[in-house]
């Protein structure tokens, strides 16, 4: 029986705990009673992250395609042909032909790797990763006002609280440990309001449920903040020390009345004023969010009110304050951190300016590095649709089951003229692929991973991974060698965590041996630094906060009378993203087996559609047979599904509409129809 | 009865290792307190019951029942050594005790007792409680028990297993050190027990409205931790894992607080709201199992209050359940 410190593979709270197996097999899993976030314990998913693990549909060899079929190869086959086709591809349509898409699943070194292999040794910027379909709205809109993109406040700053405003986030199910905490808060005194127009549960216990429709955020938040302007409850003091640009926010907000907003959102001006009054009202209030606010072909300028509406008030800098994207996958921080993004280096420093250019150019050994930002990965299928990308190397995802509109992703990755994919399972778009490189698992590595709260903390190794997979540093390491590059040959994550943190000034003072077991809060620029807990103390990152002036602007498709429905999408609690991991967990798959859709009681009775009845929804995009979950959870006019099932897929119907400035897809809204399956 | 000094207990318990396969309590690196090997960090006694159930030993979160391999069926090998498993305090025994009975009762759960039969069992108790406090000593329910009297750990053997594992200790306990143990109060008096007996009581007398367990349910996010950190939790869910040529049947700790467990394949749930489940959850504790049992089986180890991110463990449950309805 041994046990192994690790960092749950799941979600961005970060919790930690130990895998205890036995003779080189997982048995269990034992949470940690001393971490500052799971504080002794853990959400289903947690206690269940070490079910998959030793599952028989790991895969255990390369694979290559031959004849159609995809068939085992050994380590030298698969990646001397990886190296090979990929140059082919470049040789043939220039280096930015290729697109590495690197993952929120793999570590910070990896994130690294990935990055470091895509830009040094293929000579592309085209490398993204899965916040794109995130909280690439919240980068973008938080490093306009403030400066930084992460999470201001840390997870314990909800025990000291006053208010806290959640919207567009079903804390309680996909950051359960953050949502126990605001549970908790709220038996404690803190008042809560939510935004969200599904009753979640937080929704239960809050004093303000604002059901707003969807897509409605904007108008919301203006609204808001007219009233708080209006009723003089604005933070002169703050406004006039910290930020700048004041008035044109104000002016922007000024038509904003309570009964205009009303209309817009669908709420009751009494509504508006009651959160206005309420927010601003605190001493210290918090604002969570996440993708109900990022999610829309308008994410940024929800993001841009949200951080507004936190300045006008003065709600940032303190203990219990903040904006607080949480963030989704374990490690999408530390994939945004570690520079796996087209347009950012590690550290959000930009490739277009050529001093960091030279900087990295000359650390890495290299001549030169691309100047042009590279591709959003959302505007990858697009572009090897018009014939402007034809290879990705696709490092732990799965964009067939999570990028919109299913169709036209399977259309495009079917035709690449080269798909390579890194991942632990077959998934739908391992497939699909040419090359298929079997990977370690988080239990079966080392590496860092940092949580939303922006904690950098240490994955040991519990057992060896399954047959002849690799950890994924160790196969890019493999890669860039073979490519005829020399400056990849580390000995341990401890090592590429080096040179990053060398490169990297907000994590200049991580290192293995300060991590230990509760890890370091970044910004932390030298080795003396304790960490930050909370950002912007005296001055925000870039100096004053800047309120940026936001129109509202309507989703991108609303309903009509062919589709008459709102769609919006997202997870359940018990499974993650594609389900390639939860749905081979017995119990997380025994709770929620298959697709379905949540529908309005009264839309259910219209439509003469019985709970657990087999539905047929269709969009523009495309159709999907799914079971009809008849339920209060949402209001009516409004369908929610969850996006994990292959066999009835969201994401056959959902829109790809891009925010124009982060690229985020408007998974959030879109028009379908519902109807009986006869 | 015989006495060991702090500093000789490693070398003790090593010198056990070549027959038994030794599990403690040790300090891991972050400072949680588990049952685990000596390889896996230092020996810690001190600190009460440790973090996760000691009855873990004998029922895994995951184990494998057979394979079958070609058609050819497989079980597990036997484990080369038995188990010696110090780290049970008198409350972590009783529920020992407890699913030793449920356990054996009518079909008898061979993959259980093919762990505990073997296995030496060591009680813990005296002035090793968190933060020195009393745990009063279990005087039976194991083979031996160990009890710190401040300065020195007295060794009682209550099997014959116990005193041969001891009978190499040189020093016998003092008289006066004898009578320390044996004055310390057998019911140490504790509120929660006064509690629990009172909340079972009021679910007995059905005097607890199903209003009261809608409240409670709507703060359970379901994580199961309730549960899993049970040691008299017993339920468990069966998977069959397949490939090409073999399958792997294995059974895994379940959970009454997920909508999945009593859910008939129909779809019909009796157990279908997270009220059901949380008034299940505590019933059957309280008042189903000292009907079946005769005893309640809670013995207030304190583990589903602590690992409960929204605190509502049975504890917590019963002291809200005792103010409202008294
Ligand atoms: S809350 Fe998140 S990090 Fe914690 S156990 Fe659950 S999924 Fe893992
Ligand atoms: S530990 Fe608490 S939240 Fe978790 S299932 Fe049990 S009662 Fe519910």
């Amino acid at each position: 029986m041994t046990r192994t410190l690790t960092v749950c593979p799941y979600c961005g709270v970060g919790c930690t705990f130990y895998l205890v197996s036995d003779k080189g097999r997982l048995v269990g899993v034992e949470p940690s009673t001393t971490h500052p976030v799971s504080r002794g314990g853990l959400c289903v998913k947690g206690w269940n992250a070490y079910a998959f693990v030793h599952h028989p549909d790991r895969l255990t060899t390369p694979l290559i395609r031959r004849d159609g079929q995809l068939r085992p190869a050994s380590w030298d086959e698969a990646l001397n042909l990886v190296v090979e086709r990929l140059q082919a591809v470049q040789a043939k349509h220039g280096k930015d032909a290729v697109m590495f898409a690197s993952s929120a699943k793999a570590t910070n070194e990896e994130n690294y790797l990935l990055m470091k292999l895509a830009r040094a040794v293929f000579g592309t910027n085209n490398i993204d990763h899965c916040a794109r379909l995130c909280h690439s709205s919240t980068v973008t809109g938080l490093a306009e006002t403030f400066g930084s993109g992460a999470m201001t406040n840390s997870i314990s700053c909800f025990d000291q609280t006053d208010v806290i405003l959640v919207i567009g986030s079903n804390t309680t199910e996909q950051h359960p440990l953050i949502g126990s905490r605001i549970l908790n808060a709220v038996r404690g005194g803190t008042r809560l309001i939510v935004a969200d127009n599904r009753r979640i549960r937080l929704a239960r216990h809050a004093e303000l449920h604002l059901r707003h429709k969807n897509g409605s955020d904007v108008a919301l938040l203006n609204g808001i903040m007219h009233v708080i302007i209006a009723e003089g409850l604005a933070d002169r003091e703050f406004i006039a020390g910290r930020t700048e640009n004041y008035d044109a926010l104000a002016e922007s907000v000024a038509d904003w009345t309570p009964e205009r907003t009303a209309a817009a959102t669908g709420l009751t001006a009494d509504e508006i004023v009651a959160a206005a009054r309420l927010y601003a009202g605190a001493e210290r209030a918090m604002v969570v969010f996440s993708m109900g606010i990022t999610q829309h072909s308008h994410g940024v300028d929800n993001v841009r009110c949200i951080a507004a509406l936190a300045m006008l008030t003065g709600n940032v800098g303190r203990p219990g304050t903040g904006v607080n994207p949480l963030r989704g996958q374990n490690n999408v921080q530390g994939g945004c951190d570690m520079g796996a993004l087209p347009d950012l280096y590690s550290g959000y420093q930009k490739v277009a300016d050529p001093r960091l250019r030279d900087k990295f150019a000359h650390a890495w050994g290299v001549s030169s590095l691309p100047a042009e930002p590279g591709l959003p990965l959302t505007r990858a299928m697009d572009a090897a649709s018009e014939g402007r990308l034809h290879g990705m190397f696709i490092m732990g995802e799965n964009p067939m089951l999570s990028d919109p509109d299913q169709g036209h992703a399977r259309k495009v990755l079917e035709n690449l003229e080269l798909l390579i994919v890194q991942d632990i399972f077959l998934t739908e778009t391992a497939a699909v692929a040419d090359i298929v490189l079997p990977a370690a698992c988080f239990a079966e590595k080392e590496g860092t991973f940092t949580n939303t709260e922006r904690r950098i903390q240490r994955l040991y190794k519990a057992v060896e991974p399954p047959g002849k997979a690799r950890a994924d540093w160790e196969i890019i390491c493999d890669i860039a060698e073979r490519a005829g590059y020399n400056g990849m040959r580390y000995t341990s994550p401890a090592e590429i965590m080096a040179e990053a943190a060398s490169l990297t000034p907000i994590y200049g003072g991580i290192a293995y041996q300060r991590l230990a077991a509760h890890g370091l809060q970044w910004p932390c620029p030298d080795k003396e630094h304790p960490g930050t807990p909370i950002m912007h103390l005296d001055r925000f990152t870039r100096g004053l906060g800047h309120f940026s002036p936001v129109v509202h602007r309507l989703p991108a498709e609303l309903p009509d009378a062919e589709f008459p429905f709102v769609l919006t999408t997202g997870r359940t609690y018990f499974h993650w993203h594609t389900g390639s991991m939860t749905r081979r967990t017995h119990l997380l798959a025994r709770e929620e087996p298959h697709s379905f859709i949540e529908l309005h009681p009264d839309d259910a009775a219209r439509l003469g559609i019985r709970h657990r009845d087999m539905v047929l929804v269709s969009s523009r995009r495309g159709e999907v047979r799914t079971e009809a979950r008849v339920t209060d959870m949402v209001i009516a006019g409004v369908l929610f599904m969850p996006f994990h099932f292959v066999e009835g897929a969201a994401n056959a119907l959902t829109n790809n509409v891009l925010d124009p400035e982060s690229s985020i897809p408007e998974f959030k809204v879109c028009a379908v129809r519902v109807e009986k399956m006869p | 009865m015989k006495t060991i000094t702090p500093d000789r207990l490693d070398q003790f318990f090593s010198s056990l290792e070549p027959v038994w396969e030794l599990r403690l309590p040790i300090l891991l690196p972050d400072g949680t307190r588990v049952i685990g090997s000596l390889n896996d960090g230092p020996l810690a006694l001190h600190g009460g019951a440790v973090s996760g159930k000691p009855t873990a030993a004998f029922f895994p979160q995951q184990s494998t029942l057979f394979t079958v391999t070609d058609g050819a069926m497989q079980e597990p090998p036997p484990a080369d050594r038995p188990l010696f498993i110090v780290g049970f305090p008198p409350r972590d025994l009783a529920c020992l005790r407890f699913i030793d009975r449920f356990f054996a009762d009518g079909w008898r759960d061979d993959l259980y007792f093919r762990l505990r039969q073997r296995a030496t069992v060591a009680g813990l108790s005296g002035y090793c409680g968190p933060g020195g406090s009393l745990i009063s000593p279990a005087g039976g329910d194991c083979d031996l028990e160990f009890f710190w009297d401040r300065s020195n750990w007295l060794v009682t053997a209550y099997s014959e297993t116990g005193r041969k594992i001891i009978a190499g200790l040189p020093e016998t306990a003092t008289p006066e050190a004898a009578e320390l143990f044996l004055q310390v109060p057998a019911e140490f008096p504790d509120k929660n027990e006064t509690l629990i007996r009172h909340a079972s009581e009021l679910l007995r007398t059905n005097r607890v409205p199903e209003s009261f367990w809608a409240e409670i349910g709507d703060r359970c996010i379901a994580c199961t931790g309730c549960n899993l950190a049970c040691p008299t939790c017993t339920c468990f869910g069966v998977q069959d894992w397949r490939s090409a040529k073999k399958t792997e049947r294995s059974r895994m700790w379940d959970s009454c607080q997920l909508d999945g467990f009593m859910r008939e394949a129909g779809g019909h749930n009796p157990l279908g709201s997270e009220a059901e489940r949380t008034r299940r959850r505590i019933h059957h504790k309280l008042a189903a199992d000292p009907q079946k049992w005769g005893e309640i089986s809670c013995f207030l180890c304190g583990r589903c209050d602590a690992v409960c991110p929204t605190g509502i463990g049975i504890i917590a449950v019963a002291r809200e359940l005792v103010a409202r309805f008294r």
